[in-house]
């Protein structure tokens, strides 16, 4: 299996390609991108300035058959937080990287000229260039796309990556589109401000072609067939991931977190929101097959979970994906909006304009809090959020998140850590979840460390999310798996079936064994996201963060949250506990 | 006594009205009541499911009172 680092430099438009390093041999994903910045990129670096480095890398089992094995990993140093970012995404890119040979993209340095715009393509025979595309700047990602269409040849195969007009003007909320199976830009590595770092290099686009490409070699074939049978079969055979997903998309949680009064609605002012089902997961599916829309699909090929789906207008006229449980959560609990075709508006505009949902949801609401608009009004969210389409205020304030927002405007509870805004479970009702938005090196982020599973779910098992005890331990397992499981580059809604069924777990070493051919003792496969989580801690050591970084904002220490009337409990004693193997893994990478 | 219980995803078409939806249906049961017998009387299926009474996770065993908010769902996820 090949895997070659391709590098493309922007300051002189030079290409290269090399093989992967021997040294790294054994990474992919999330822990390639992490090992490049962090050994590429001066921690102190202006992320917007020509020593940041943006890294595009499949995991281990990309471009194989592995059941939603086909998630790709983006890394940079974030403008968003100033620390090490990885934001991950569906969409069909890293399949066709993996099978292009690719095992990293490295876009370095930046271009003289700040009004220069440029596509990179790689075709399939692996021929690369870098052609001069002036007349896309400003476009936004859906008209984008249309135009890249318009250069490619008949019955083409291609995968996009964009940035829209956020990325392009520094937005720190900007965020990277993918381009799904059917060619819609609409699969995001959302976070950190990622599509400001694609902007910052005068990159407008990636094509990506793949056309005739096959599915990248196995060092056993049989072996790897047997097990990515089980793999399946364990998926299919998880009610979660075999048939709520599919049924109902990721927004099936909003009503289940409504009950359980961890939807932090009204800029986290309440647990439970009154409209929960109204935008919940059940009316979603029910408004989409009575409009015609995509009922379920896969983010990429090769996802046999499907919890993707496309949201028509009331025309049936397809308006966006979804959208996710984490976006109606922002636009619409968050910001008291309580009417699907309203969030799926919001959706639209953040995917045109390239903006993470997450991150101007959670601002939409801080900015509602400072009363210049009232809560519930999805047309006045909406002005605002386009109002930094010409620069304008308050939108191009709102474009850079949550904490740059609560700042201007005055805001008492602005919910971020590492400046980064919290997703949608409240650390107070839900507090493993707290332990991992504290202390993950990303920036609040609910998939570093998914404990909602215990948490609520009772998926692998049960931890009470309203008592401090056992959220650390917790916390860390699942961010140590997540990190596993972003570098062999599956989707880690497969960890709801792994947590439960433990052949799973085996299937996905086998799986990893008989691709690659090098033997990995179930335990490497932990060791790996240890060391993963090593990168990310070091960097962001060495760019001035400190235990007081890994901390909620204190409101969530002393401001109760109805409708249990709780307040975050976990000690910083545990919190300081969950990167307690850093230093022993670092010492045995011989790094520090 | 009197308890209101709603029914999530697929569950709701377990509703004794027949009406699915996820509101609450006001259920006037015995003393005593307890979630397993409620969920028994309703016919949902036997799989795995997630119980909440007022917004705090329950268990069959767990005795039901008055004013109750019984809230049922299958095994879901996502984020």
């Amino acid at each position: 299996m090949k895997r070659d680092l391709l590098r493309v430099n922007m300051s002189d438009l030079s290409i290269t390609r090399e093989p992967l390093p021997e040294g790294w041999r054994r990474y992919g994903g999330r822990a390639l991108t992490d090992a490049i910045v962090f050994s590429e990129v001066p921690p102190t670096a202006d992320p917007l300035g020509p020593d940041n480095v943006l890294v595009f890398s499949p995991g281990i089992l990309g471009g194989t058959s592995a059941p939603n094995g086909g998630r790709l990993s983006v890394g940079a140093k974030s403008p968003l937080t100033g620390g090490i970012k990885e934001s991950n995404s569906g969409g069909q890119a890293a399949h066709a990287f993996a099978r292009l040979g690719i095992g990293a993209l490295i876009v370095s340095g930046k271009p003289a000229d700040p009004d220069a715009r440029y596509c990179l393509v790689i075709e399939a025979d692996g021929s690369t260039k870098i052609e001069r595309v002036d007349e896309w700047a400003g476009l936004g990602n859906y008209e984008l796309a249309d135009k890249i269409a318009a250069t490619r040849p008949e019955n083409d195969r291609y995968a996009t990556i964009q940035t829209g007009p956020a990325g392009e003007v520094g937005a720190k909320a900007a965020g990277i589109a993918i381009s799904d199976p059917k060619g819609y830009p609409n699969r995001f590595a959302g976070r950190g401000g990622l599509g400001s770092v694609m902007g910052s290099k005068g990159l407008k686009a990636i094509v990506l072609s793949d056309k005739g490409l096959q599915y990248t070699e196995h060092a056993d074939k049989e072996a790897f067939q047997a097990a990515m049978k089980r793999f399946a079969a364990a998926l299919k055979e998880h009610a979660v991931t075999g048939q709520a997903l599919p049924a109902y998309g990721t927004n099936v949680l909003t009503n289940i977190l409504s009950e359980a009064g961890g939807l932090p609605t009204r800029n986290f002012s309440e647990g439970s929101f009154e409209k929960a089902d109204d935008i919940g997961g059940e009316r979603q599916a029910e408004t989409i097959k009575a409009r015609g829309g995509h009922e379920h699909h896969g983010c990429h090929t090769g996802c046999t979970i499907q919890c993707s789906r496309y949201w028509m207008d009331k025309d049936g006229h397809y308006k966006t994906k979804g959208p996710e449980y984490e976006t109606v959560w922002s636009m619409g609990a968050d910001c008291g909006i309580g009417d699907l075709d309203d969030i799926a508006e919001l959706d639209r505009a953040c995917g045109d304009l390239g903006l993470d949902t997450i991150e101007m949801g959670a601002t939409l609401a801080v900015y509602m809090d400072s009363g210049k608009l009232e809560f519930g009004d999805a047309k006045g969210a909406l002005d605002a959020l386009m109002s930094g389409a010409d620069g304008g205020v308050p939108g191009r304030v709102i474009w850079d998140g949550a904490l740059a927002t609560g700042k201007q405007f005055g805001v008492a509870h602005i919910p971020v850590v590492k400046s980064q805004a919290l997703p949608a479970y409240d650390p107070r009702s839900v507090m493993g979840i707290g332990v991992t938005y504290a202390t993950t090196p990303q920036g609040a982020d609910h998939t570093a460390g998914y404990t909602i599973t215990a948490n609520i779910l009772s998926v692998g098992g049960t931890v009470d999310p309203l008592k401090p005890e056992g959220q650390a331990e917790l916390s860390k397992n699942l961010q140590i798996a997540t990190a596993m499981l972003d570098s062999v580059g599956l989707c880690i809604f497969v960890a709801f079936a792994v947590l439960d069924i433990p052949d799973a777990f085996t299937a996905i070493h086998d799986m990893v064994e008989a691709h690659t051919g090098d033997s990995w003792d179930p335990d490497a496969l932990m060791q790996l996201g240890k060391e993963t989580l090593v990168f990310e801690r070091l960097f962001n050591e060495k760019a001035g963060f400190t235990a007081a970084d890994d901390r909620l904002p204190g409101f969530f220490k002393s401001v109760p949250l109805p409708p249990h009337d709780i307040v975050f409990q976990v000690t910083d004693e545990d919190l300081d506990s969950v990167f307690d193997f850093v230093p022993e893994t670092a010492a045995k990478m011989g790094i520090s | 006594m009197q308890v209101n219980v709603a029914l999530f995803a697929h569950l709701s078409s377990f509703q004794p009205d027949g009406e699915a939806g996820r509101k609450p249906r006001a259920f006037d049961l015995p003393e005593g009541t307890t979630v397993g017998a409620v969920i028994e009387s309703l016919g949902l299926p036997d799989e795995p499911r997630v119980l909440f009474i007022n917004g705090r996770h329950a268990d069959e065993d767990t005795v039901l009172a008055e004013g109750d908010r019984l809230a049922i769902f299958p095994p879901v996820a996502g984020g």
